[in-house]
């Protein structure tokens, strides 16, 4: 059984956060929060979302899993206004979620768990920098070197202790230089690996401007960005695999 | 099978030009496939989907150029891919010029292993690609196709980029397949050609043939549901007919779109005609059963038995008086406005022949009892076509004027003794027209025109397939298209472009036109060995797709003859 109420922002947030990797996903209605884990189609990204019940008005489950539809899911919840609640309850019988926002009553139909792609093991990696900034750094760096290239540089440079966010095109480059001034928290270490900007670009587009963001990063290794959303109730780690560095 | 011993030895395929040799790699190919069989004889010939099956891919060209480009990188674009497509003019060499593996995958640092591609594992994800639908499909169709590509080797992007776009030009036509199954599996080509006319799956008869030999091959029937290609006629007289039989079937030649009609009966339903169950399929095996409506509701009233209809829908007038085909077109394959549409333009079923009725396949019967069973079978004289049966060339030429009259094209000679065989454009079944003979075409590039229409594609190249299904060009067709017509045909042949050089495009075979000519002449200038005469565009013909149009044999018969 499921009944849960929340705010419709706090549900944009967490839905927003694994529509940018794939279509449809499997969410565990766990008792004590609700858990997503997805990798993209060419398993390159992958998202791990819990939201705590504490994030909830109210939460009431006891362990079930079901299939949705994402940008359905997100097209009902985009009905509401941002301090609407949205009233979520699963009904057993005929396996479909009924969603009721302020008068509104929509019944989802859901897809078959097992229909869906199955949840990866996430990568035990254990990355030597880490690198805390705010979301709007993050984002002025993927909005820079979008404007060069297809792919996208981390690196930190640990004598001068700095992050570097670059990338190189066919005739331009750019280099966003962030200092210990200009990060949360720097802890640094041997780190520099190249992404594709495709899928970094959607990650930041889930990435609210002002949250924390910590960055663990290795070389030629994964990257991994960790941040809070619902007032630190809901957490979300996207794992990122690297492209190899050709020169 | 992996991925890369199925490419491997389509490369040895592709490198072969000895048929004999081509049937013997393709039949060892099979030999060694183990389950993955039914997918290698389709992938063999670019398809991923058996044919009688309405699901495609539903992947452009563009969207496949993007996966390849995001595969290739850094900093390659689609346009870059595009560029390089215009200069090779193939799809797979492009694909294979790039080095792709770039992008690790989370696998490559997790437990799980990296793993070579298997032949199944391409046709599943294919296969998820057509499933796919919905707002954001395409941006996950682009990551599945790229996800694909980056873990092939030039070699195996090469035939990965052709099966996506149907174009897998290796040599080897359904000919070959049915050949390399009998030789493989030692059992019988006719056998084998029986099992895939009623089927239409080259992947599942080349399983029955390994696993379960003639015996199953010859088991195989038809299945309400499941479209099988319509016997065809070619053009003839009344003495052709009268020469070769005892007595001709005379029926009238309809202007209409030619649909096969499934009806199946749920046993629960009472009365069955409660039973919606029903599907109407175009001749391209396209189901059609959401544009027509009446002709459902008509099957459901006047068919009650589980039942394979062959017929002709007919555009016709208040005074029930047949309109021209274009008129039935405007209903054909529609999505939307059915309803709308459906008031403008009223359709009727003339039904000429019998598959199945009530569990018996009537294929191997001879055409006079096909015929006596559809009238059993349709509860309704109107829809069920005449059949004169006489041996009297003046009477056929009273039954002629009288159809001509009427509003109809011609008429047809049938053989009544003869069977049914799909997809044959046998000597069994003629077709009369007063007119000349046309050609449906397929248009395989054009030129930009000049002057006021130099937006516009003018000039339109025409090709012929062969038997191994390439198309050999024949002529261009300037004359005879409107304005109107020119802006209609670039919107849609635009996307199309595969290549541009100065003015010439070339264009993938997509579109088929009708196209009349004054004589079929031998010529060097074209790659079919002939030109056509004053080639003049008479219609795009929407129904009928690459693969259906007209045959280098047909040309070759027609040109025999004049």
């Amino acid at each position: 059984m499921f009944q849960a109420i929340v705010s419709a922002s706090t549900l944009r947030d967490a839905l927003d956060s694994v529509s940018v990797l794939v279509d449809e996903c499997k969410i565990r209605l766990n008792e004590d929060e609700l858990a997503i884990r997805a990798v993209d189609p060419a398993n390159v990204g992958m998202v791990d979302l819990t939201l705590d019940a504490a994030a909830f008005e109210s939460y009431e489950a006891d362990g079930g899993v079901i299939g949705v539809n994402l940008s359905r899911l997100e097209d009902i919840a985009g009905m509401a206004n941002t301090g609407d609640l949205v009233h979520l309850e699963l009904d057993e019988e005929t396996r479909k979620l009924h969603i009721q926002i302020e008068g509104l009553s929509y019944t989802l139909a859901l897809i078959d768990p097992d229909s869906i792609r199955q949840e990866p093991d996430i990568p035990d990696l254990d990355l030597p920098a880490t690198i805390v900034v705010e979301g709007t750094h993050l984002d002025r760096g993927i909005k820079a070197a979008d404007m060069v290239s297809d792919h996208i540089g981390l690196r930190v440079d640990e004598a001068d202790e700095t992050f570097h966010i670059e990338a190189e095109g066919d005739t331009d480059d750019v280099d966003l230089e962030l200092g210990r001034d200009d990060l949360i928290d720097l802890s640094a270490g041997p780190a520099d690996s190249l992404f594709s900007l495709d899928y970094l670009k959607d990650m930041n587009k889930a990435i609210p401007s002002d949250a924390e963001v910590t960055v663990e990063l290795g070389e030629e290794f994964p990257v991994k960005l960790h941040y809070e959303f619902g007032e630190g109730m809901g957490h979300v780690t996207y794992m990122l695999a690297p492209r190899i560095q050709s020169d | 099978m992996e991925f890369a011993a199925f490419t491997d030895r389509a490369a040895s395929i592709e490198a072969e030009a000895a048929d004999l040799e081509i049937v013997a790699l393709l039949a060892e190919m099979f030999q060694m496939a183990g389950p993955d069989l039914p997918v290698v004889a389709r992938f063999v010939q670019g398809r991923v989907f058996p044919a009688w099956q309405s699901a495609t891919l539903d992947v452009g060209p563009r969207l496949c150029y993007d996966a390849i480009s995001r595969a290739a990188g850094p900093n390659v674009t689609a346009d870059d891919v595009e560029r390089k497509l215009a200069e090779t003019g193939e799809i797979g060499t492009v694909a294979a010029s790039y080095e792709f593996g770039g992008q690790q995958g989370l696998a490559a640092f997790g437990s799980g292993e990296t793993t070579e591609l298997t032949v199944a594992e391409v046709d599943e994800t294919l296969r998820s690609l057509a499933a796919a639908a919905g707002s954001g499909s395409q941006d996950r169709k682009v990551d599945t196709l790229f996800g694909l590509f980056n873990r092939c080797s030039p070699e195996e992007a090469r035939y990965l980029a052709r099966i996506v776009l149907s174009e897998m030009r290796i040599g080897v036509g359904e000919g070959a397949v049915r050949d390399a199954i009998a030789e493989a599996f030692e059992v019988p080509t006719e056998n084998v050609e029986r099992a895939l006319q009623v089927s239409n799956d080259y992947g599942r008869v080349a399983g029955i043939a390994r696993d379960e030999g003639v015996g199953g091959l010859d088991a195989t029937g038809l299945e309400v549901g499941r479209p099988v290609q319509a016997m065809l006629a070619q053009a003839g007289t009344v003495t052709d007919a009268l020469d070769e039989w005892d007595d001709a079937a005379v029926e009238t030649k309809y202007d209409g779109a030619r649909v096969q009609i499934h009806r199946k009966v749920d046993g629960d339903a009472e009365p069955a005609s409660q039973s919606t169950d029903i599907s109407v399929y175009s001749r391209n095996m396209e189901d059609v059963t959401d544009a027509l409506p009446e002709i459902v509701d008509f099957v459901a009233e006047s068919v009650d038995v589980p039942a394979i209809l062959d017929g002709e829908v007919v555009a016709v007038d208040d005074a029930g008086d047949p309109l021209p085909f274009q008129e039935v077109l405007r209903r054909f394959r529609r999505k939307h406005d059915v309803a709308r549409m459906r008031e403008e333009v009223t359709l009727r079923l003339h039904a000429f022949d019998c598959l199945h009725a009530d569990g018996d396949d009537l294929l191997e019967e001879p055409l006079a009892t096909r015929h006596d069973r559809l009238s059993a079978v349709v509860d309704d004289e109107a829809a069920v076509s005449t059949l004169l049966r006489s041996a009297d060339p003046d009477e056929i030429a009273v039954f002629e004027a009288d159809a001509l009259e009427a509003g109809h094209e011609g008429i047809m000679l049938k053989d009544p003794d003869s069977t049914y065989s799909p997809g044959n454009r046998g000597k069994h079944w003629l077709k009369r027209k007063p007119d000349v003979e046309t050609l449906d075409l397929v248009v395989t590039g054009a030129e930009w025109g000049e002057g006021r229409r130099a937006q516009f594609l003018g000039t339109f190249l025409l090709s012929a397939r062969d038997e191994n299904g390439t198309f050999e060009t024949l002529g261009k067709v300037a004359t005879g298209i409107t304005d109107e017509e020119l802006a209609t045909l670039t919107e849609r042949l635009e996307p199309e472009i595969v290549a541009q050089e100065g003015r010439e495009v070339e264009i993938r075979p997509s579109t088929v036109f009708e196209v009349g000519y004054e004589e079929i002449q031998r010529s060097p200038t074209y790659s079919s060995g002939y030109a056509l005469r004053f080639p003049r565009f008479l219609s795009v013909r929407e129904d009928k797709a690459p693969e259906s149009a007209d045959t280098l044999s047909r040309v070759e018969r027609l040109a025999e003859r004049q």
